[in-house]
């Protein structure tokens, strides 16, 4: 059944994009200073000892304002990976890669939660659950999001 | 089918910009206050109801990342979102959640961070689609743009058109907006607060499109607001003077097309309202409201812009058509009067636009378990109306609160 | 939950791409053929719930245009930004309140006309995964997808046998969008790879349409119909973020279906369910969701797929109209989930009918990797 069996005269594009500017908070903030003095910070739940990285105000669990800095070691441990064949495009459809890429899901020793990132510095058919990673720091980086920049094998 | 009841309400802090936290963060703040005013914690909750305008911050479901922040984890969770009238479905949503026996006790959350979105943008989203096709077909755009673009623009003819039906004039506008904004004052949540505003400074502010002047219109503000809301049984055990919710309703009308003067085809009058009125009947009948002028003592219209409380006012049954002028010169209107409007300050002082329609119940909850602090009205408050708008025009929210339940 | 709310009509559009269709069109066509199916006029409607979303819809309050194809002209109307199974949730509150008795639901959404996998990267914590633009639906399900793999020894192919059964399952629903009677594991397997391990057949197809569900109190339902299909039960629950909870399994999944159960009178899933349609918006989800909904124990979902007990003549089908992997319209793909499942209950199903279901169970989910999970327990008189 072909819905309505009306038809369109005509497409008609949107012409305009939204710009927005998220605030990160102070803890995110206090995150990505630690990242441009080469730390990775954590923060841990008074009541559950649950770390999170990235940081969250509350803890999820317990309901409580997380207070504790803690600096977590530069290692991890890929809990989940993805070779990305594919890419959402400026259109927002998926396009292909020239070259599949890794994307890892890593638990840093000590932390409870997860970053995502890619995995460099490796063929992806070597990737696997349970690897041992660094993340890489580019202090340089324009964009205070891409100073957490990657990780490669230990 | 059970009674509902409101045991807690919570405010964040209303300004135009919160740099220092997220959205997540700024909604904490109104969500464990609210925790807080009911001596309850997330333990006690059944379920979880929330809502904001996506389009405004340009996340889709923030409590997807965020609801960890308000006690969520594990609970069973709502979404409802309908533009301007969000809060006050989330708040309808909630009474449901408890009338239909589902849960006992829930909290409702809405919000809104303006600052982090393209708030321009985001309103003039709701008429993008026409836009772009009017223009598409060949249209000037200097016309459309005459026409007027965002929510102003559509309220302009509003204004004009009470002003002709009723024949109330811009001075009343002026001293709506001196009267909320005197009331803002007393009320450490709202945004723009001017103790000592006169109509006559109002009058000053630079027209805008008339005949709104700047001083007329409300601000973008990034605020969040949260209510625990549970069963009339829990609540006569939780605390000594619960207010509750009598009953909710909601009416929609044809979506006006935004741009072509505001008016589509059921909006050859833009300021009538008639989903307005039909939401009204309904929520007084539901409650057992049988003369709204004489049982209810608070009325919370939803009003972004001046003349949409005088408007609003007529349209919730509190008098007749084309009297409000008269009504609001009386004084009845005022904090101290005899049926008070808006002594949050309403929406013309603090607009964080998906919490709007929440805050408008928030008020009168507040004012029926007396409260509301040094806004709190000069008489006992036993009926309190509260009422949200939005959508093209087209969508009303009602709820009806009072000291007793409903049966 | 004894017979209180009932289904008594519904209707979906065809999946497919429309392009020459608005969203108006759909909704209207899927709202005049749930009354027709309850034998009903749009007067009889006391209210309205609509499931879209705004970033799908491309403009800010996507229920607003909605009004008149909905049939919400003058009633009280409201939207649920969730899948449409909620919007279901929400009117069978209505009801149950006493205010309302007989409830519209439509959920659609018109994949053709936005960008198809923005909402989706919208859908990330803004401080930091959103415009690092590594995370999506399909690389967050990846993520899920290898973790589940890991934990549990399922592999590409067993996963793969989710694809082949649910979509040789659609041949015979007459409104899927893959409807492939011949196809096999291999043929899964040389799909375009994506996000290993998830091929282009292991993920769902991108579609438009709606699907409309008409609610009535117990009293009003017997009126209206002699076939009234029965919320026995229904459960849902919020998990945590993705990179913040256990991706291995559907935790809040769980918590739905116990919620359900509970209400049901349901001790032994696998025993007392007939016929589940689940939404699997990529084909390891369904393993998973076997397991959280009790169907098997914990990583024994590919097992349970093996023994053939989830296939059109097993003692428990899954998803006998091919599931979300056949078609997905957004916030119309756990809905049409209810649709399907009442069908069965109904006898109504055809080419796809399972025999002799008396209890049927729906699922639908929000969010990326099945973040938010939603249960329905369904059955005739």
């Amino acid at each position: 059944m072909e819905p309505g069996g009306l038809k369109n005269v005509d497409t008609v594009e949107i012409p305009a994009v939204p710009v927005f500017s998220w605030s990160v908070g102070n803890f995110m903030e206090k995150f990505f200073d630690g990242l441009k003095d080469g730390k990775l910070m954590g923060i841990k739940c008074p009541k559950c000892g649950r770390v999170y990285l990235p940081p969250r105000m509350i803890c999820e669990r317990c309901f409580t304002e997380n207070e504790e800095w803690v600096e977590l070691p530069l290692e991890g441990t890929v809990e989940s990976f993805t070779i990305a064949h594919v890419k959402v495009g400026d259109d927002g459809e998926l396009e292909d890669l020239e070259t599949p890429e890794t994307i890892g899901m890593v638990k840093h020793k000590g932390a409870d939660t997860c970053i995502v990132a890619r995995i460099e510095g490796l063929d992806p058919a070597d990737a696997g659950v349970g690897m041992r990673v660094t993340v890489v720091i580019d202090k340089s980086a324009e964009n205070i999001l891409d100073v957490l920049s990657h990780y490669v094998p230990c | 089918m059970q009674d509902v009841a409101v045991i807690g309400v919570g405010l964040s802090k209303h300004v135009s910009k919160r740099r220092d936290v997220n959205i997540a963060e700024l909604v904490y703040e109104a969500v464990s206050a609210a925790y807080d005013d009911a001596g309850v914690s997330p333990r006690d909750m059944d379920a979880v109801i929330t809502g904001n305008m996506p389009a405004f911050e340009g996340v889709n479901m923030p409590e997807l990342w965020g609801a960890g922040h308000w006690g969520a984890y594990g609970k069973p969770l709502l979404r409802i979102t309908t533009g301007g009238t969000t809060g006050g479905s989330v708040v309808h949503g909630a009474f449901y959640a408890v009338a239909s026996g589902m849960f006992d006790t829930v909290i409702a959350i809405s919000f809104e961070k303006q600052s982090d979105g393209d708030t321009t943008m985001g309103l003039n989203s709701v008429g993008i689609a026409d836009f772009a096709a009017i223009l598409h077909f060949g249209t000037d755009p200097e016309f459309l743009v005459s026409a007027g673009g965002g929510a102003i623009g559509i309220v302009a003819y509003q204004a004009t058109s009470y002003m002709k039906s009723s024949g109330c004039t811009t001075h009343h506008y002026d001293k709506v907006a001196a009267m909320c904004r005197s009331n803002a004052a007393r009320n450490p949540y709202a945004h723009l607060k001017q103790p000592d505003i006169t109509p006559e400074d109002v009058a000053k502010t630079d027209m805008m499109e008339y005949p709104l002047r700047f001083g007329h219109c409300c601000p973008a503000t990034d605020g969040a607001c949260a209510m625990i809301i549970t069963s009339a049984d829990k609540a006569k055990k939780m605390t000594g003077r619960p207010a509750y919710i009598k009953s909710c309703a909601s009416c929609s009308d044809e979506a006006a097309i935004i741009g072509i003067f505001g008016g589509g085809p059921a909006h050859l009058d833009p300021c009538s309202q008639e989903g307005c009125k039909k939401a009204a009947e309904k929520a007084y009948k539901l409650a057992g409201i049988k003369e709204p002028r004489k049982e209810i003592d608070v009325a919370e219209p939803y009003a972004p812009f001046a003349n949409q409380l005088l408007m609003f006012y007529e349209r919730l049954f509190l008098c007749d058509e084309g009297e409000a002028p008269a009504v609001l010169d009386s004084g009845s209107m005022e904090i101290d009067g005899e049926l008070p409007v808006c002594p949050s300050g309403g929406v013309i002082s603090t607009n964080a636009i998906g919490a709007s329609a929440m805050e408008r119940i928030a008020e009168c909850a507040l004012q029926i378990m007396g409260k509301a602090g040094e806004h709190q009205v000069n008489k006992d408050v036993h009926n309190a109306v509260a009422h949200g708008w939005g959508g093209a025009l087209n969508l009303n929210v009602v709820a009806v609160l009072g000291d007793t339940p409903r049966r | 939950m004894e017979k209180q709310v009932a289904i008594v009509g519904y209707a979906q559009t065809g999946y497919g791409s429309y392009v020459d269709a608005s969203r108006e069109i759909l909704v209207l066509e899927a709202a005049a053929g749930a009354l027709r199916s309850a034998g009903i006029s749009r007067e009889v409607l006391d209210t309205v719930v609509t499931a879209t979303n705004d970033y799908m819809d491309g403009r800010t309050i996507s229920n607003m245009r909605l009004v008149e194809p909905s049939g919400a002209w003058f009633k009280d109307e409201s939207k649920v930004e969730m899948d449409g199974a909620y919007a279901v949730l929400y009117a069978m509150m209505r009801i149950l309140s006493g205010d309302h008795d007989v409830a519209m639901v439509i959920g659609a959404s018109q994949a053709s006309v936005y960008p198809t996998y923005i909402p989706g990267v919208m859908m990330l914590d803004p401080t930091f995964d959103r415009e690092r633009w590594l995370l999506n639906e399909v690389s967050a399900g990846a993520l899920q997808a290898r973790a589940y793999m890991d934990a549990y020894g399922a592999t590409e192919e067993q996963i793969a046998g989710i694809s082949v059964k649910n979509l040789r399952n659609a041949a015979g629903n007459p409104l899927a969008v893959r409807r492939m009677p011949v196809l096999t594991v291999d043929d899964v397997m040389d799909s375009r790879m994506l996000y290993s391990p998830i091929r282009e057949l292991n993920a769902f197809p991108p579609s438009d349409g709606a699907c409309s569900v008409i609610l009535a109190s117990s009293e009003k339902a017997e009126q209206i119909t002699d076939n009234p299909v029965w919320i026995h039960g229904v459960g849902f629950s919020h998990d945590s973020y993705l990179t913040e909870r256990p991706l291995d399994k559907l935790g809040s999944l769980k918590q739905a279906a116990d919620r359900a159960y509970a209400a049901a009178g349901i001790s032994d899933a696998k025993d007392q369910v007939d016929v589940a349609e689940v939404h699997e918006n990529f084909s390891h989800e369904e393993l998973m969701a076997y397991e959280a909904l009790g169907f098997c124990g914990e990583g024994r979902g590919s097992a349970l797929l093996e023994s053939g007990a989830t296939k059109m003549n097993g003692e428990l089908p899954v998803n006998p109209s091919g599931g979300a992997l056949a078609a997905n319209a957004a916030c119309a793909a756990g809905l049409a989930r209810i649709a399907e499942a009442a069908l069965q209950v109904r006898g109504e199903a055809g080419s796809h009918q399972v025999k002799g279901v008396k209890t049927a169970l729906a699922h639908g989910q929000t969010g990326l990797c099945a973040q938010e999970n939603i249960v329905f327990i369904l059955g005739g008189e």
